[in-house]
C-alpha cells in the first residue's frame, strides 16, 4: 500500500504550532506586531466580504446601465456604489465582470493559482483552490457544473474564464424569475459566493 | 516542466469528485498563515516603487514578498505533495521557507518556538506594538498595488488571430500550459501596459511592462478530441510576451 498521501497523526497540531512559532518570531523581530494578523483578519471579516458582491449584482439586476458599465469597466461601476473603502485595493486593483444571460453561463477559474476578487467576494472558498476543480473545470466545465448541481440546457454555452493575468474576474448570475419589484436588498440575499464564480445559480425566491 | 504549470485540463481526473468545501478556512491555524502572508504583501520592500512610505512604517522588512514569491513556492513543490497538502499547508511551507532563506528566522529558533507552542498551544504571543506597521498593512489592503504602468503599444487588436508561444520552461510562469502553441482570437485589449512582480527568466515575463489581452480559444483547438460535448470557448488573460502572430498550417508544413 502506497504511503504517498500519508499524513502524520498530529497533522493539524504540528501546523498550528509551526504557524504560532512563526508569528511569534516575526513579532519578536519587529516584522509584524502582535495585532497585525488580527487586524488583517478583521478587515476581511468585517469589510471585504461577499456582501459587496451581492450589492453589485443586485444593482446590476435593477439598473441596465450599471450592468452595461460593469461589463465594460467594472472598476468604474463598482466605484459608483456605497461600498467599503478598499474596493480597488489588494486583489481589487483590476476587477472584471462577466454577465450571465439566457443561453450563456460563465465560470471563473484560476488554473495556475487561486486569483480571486477579494474586495468583491472576500477570500476564496476551498473548492475554488482545489487542484481537481481547477484541472477539470478548464476542460470539462459542463461535467463539473452538473456534478455541483447547476442545471444546464444542452444549448446553453458555457464560457470559462481563466484568471492568469492582472484582472480579478467575477460572474453576475442571472436574476431569478419571480423577483419582479423586489428591492436591491431583497435581491442581494439571493446571491451566493458560488453564483458569483459560476458554480451555482442565484437562489430562487422562497415559495410563499 | 511542472505539473503545476499544466494543471488546467489534466486528464485522468474525470471520476475524481470536486471537493465542494465552501469554507475559506477549515482549521483555525490557517487564518494565521493567511494573515502573515497578507501582512507581508503590505510590508514588502517592493511597495516603495508604488509610492508607499516604507521607512515610516518601520517594519524590519528589507526584501520583496509578492504573489510571485508565494506562487514560486507552490510551483517548486513535488507534484504529489501539491495534490496531497491542503491549500494553507502549502502556504505554511512556502512562507516559512522564505523567512528562513532570507534570514528573518533561523532553523534553530523556529524549532525551539515550535516545540514551545506544540507543548503549550495556548501560550501567548509576545507583545510588541507598532501602529505604524499595522497601519501600513491596512493601507496596502485598501489601496493595493496596481501593475498598471502607463500607456501601452499593443501589437494586436481585438479580432486578431494569435498563436501562443512555447517559451522554455521556467521556475515560474503565468502561461497556462494547456495553451502552448494553441491559436485563438483577441477578445479584448486592456488599456495600457502591465508589469509583473518579477522576471520569469527565459519564460519571458516581467522584464518590462507589456500589454495584456483576453484571448478566446475554441475548445477543439485547445483540447482536441478530449474536449467535452457541447463545449464552449475558454477565455484566458495573457501577457503580450506569450503571444505571436498566427502560425498557419502552411507555416508548419
Amino acid at each position: 500500500m502506497s504511503t504517498q498521501f500519508a499524513f502524520p497523526s498530529d497533522r493539524e497540531e504540528q501546523s498550528a504550532a509551526k504557524v504560532r512559532a512563526l508569528e511569534s518570531l516575526l513579532i519578536e523581530k519587529g516584522v509584524i506586531t502582535h495585532t497585525t494578523v488580527d487586524k488583517v483578519l478583521g478587515y476581511f471579516e468585517s469589510e471585504m466580504t461577499p456582501l459587496n458582491g451581492q450589492k453589485i449584482v443586485a444593482r446590476a439586476w435593477v439598473d441596465p446601465d450599471f450592468a452595461a458599465l460593469l461589463a465594460t469597466d467594472a472598476p468604474a461601476a463598482v466605484a459608483q456604489l456605497d461600498l467599503p473603502n478598499g474596493m480597488a485595493g489588494a486583489e481589487g486593483e483590476h476587477l472584471a465582470a462577466v454577465l450571465n444571460e439566457p443561453g450563456v453561463h460563465n465560470l471563473v477559474i484560476c488554473t495556475l493559482c487561486s486569483c480571486f476578487p477579494w474586495p468583491v467576494l472576500g477570500l476564496p472558498p476551498y473548492w475554488y483552490k482545489d487542484p481537481v476543480f481547477r484541472a477539470r473545470a478548464a476542460r470539462e466545465p459542463r461535467a463539473v457544473l452538473t456534478e455541483l448541481g447547476v442545471p444546464l440546457d444542452d444549448d446553453t454555452e458555457v464560457r470559462v474564464w481563466d484568471s492568469s493575468g492582472h484582472s480579478r474576474w467575477f460572474v453576475v448570475p442571472e436574476r431569478p424569475a419571480g423577483t419582479e419589484g423586489w428591492t436591491e436588498e431583497q435581491l442581494a440575499a439571493l446571491v451566493t459566493t458560488e453564483s458569483m464564480i459560476g458554480v451555482a445559480l442565484a437562489d430562487a425566491p422562497a415559495p410563499v | 516542466m511542472k505539473l503545476q504549470h499544466a494543471l488546467g485540463g489534466l486528464e485522468g481526473l474525470e471520476t475524481t469528485p470536486v471537493n465542494f468545501e465552501k469554507r475559506v478556512f477549515v482549521e483555525d491555524w490557517e487564518k494565521r498563515i493567511f494573515g502573515i502572508h497578507a501582512a507581508m504583501m503590505g510590508l514588502s520592500d517592493s511597495l516603495r516603487d508604488a509610492g508607499y512610505d516604507m521607512d515610516a512604517a518601520g517594519a524590519a522588512v528589507n526584501t520583496t514578498w509578492t504573489w510571485a514569491d508565494l506562487r514560486k513556492g507552490a510551483e517548486a513543490m513535488n507534484p504529489f505533495d501539491y495534490f496531497r497538502l491542503r491549500y494553507y499547508e502549502k502556504w505554511l511551507g512556502g512562507i516559512t521557507s522564505y523567512f528562513l532563506q532570507h534570514g528573518y528566522v533561523t532553523e534553530e529558533e523556529l524549532a525551539a518556538a515550535t516545540a514551545t507552542y506544540a507543548e503549550t498551544p495556548t501560550a501567548e504571543l509576545p507583545v510588541r506594538p507598532s501602529d505604524s506597521i499595522d497601519d501600513q498593512v491596512i493601507r496596502y489592503l485598501r489601496q493595493g498595488d496596481t501593475p498598471h504602468r502607463g500607456p501601452g503599444e499593443p501589437r494586436f487588436a481585438a479580432g486578431d488571430a494569435v498563436t501562443v508561444g512555447n517559451p522554455p520552461h521556467s521556475d515560474h510562469t503565468r502561461l497556462p500550459g494547456y495553451l502552448r502553441g494553441r491559436s485563438g482570437v483577441i477578445e479584448r485589449v486592456w488599456s495600457g501596459s502591465y508589469a509583473y512582480f518579477c522576471s520569469t527568466g527565459p519564460d519571458g515575463l516581467g522584464e518590462q511592462p507589456v500589454p495584456v489581452y483576453v484571448v478566446r480559444f475554441e475548445p477543439a483547438e485547445v483540447w482536441g478530441a478530449a474536449a467535452e460535448l457541447n463545449a464552449g470557448p475558454i477565455y484566458v488573460e495573457l501577457y503580450e510576451t506569450y503571444l505571436n502572430p498566427p502560425t498557419t498550417t502552411e507555416d508548419v508544413a
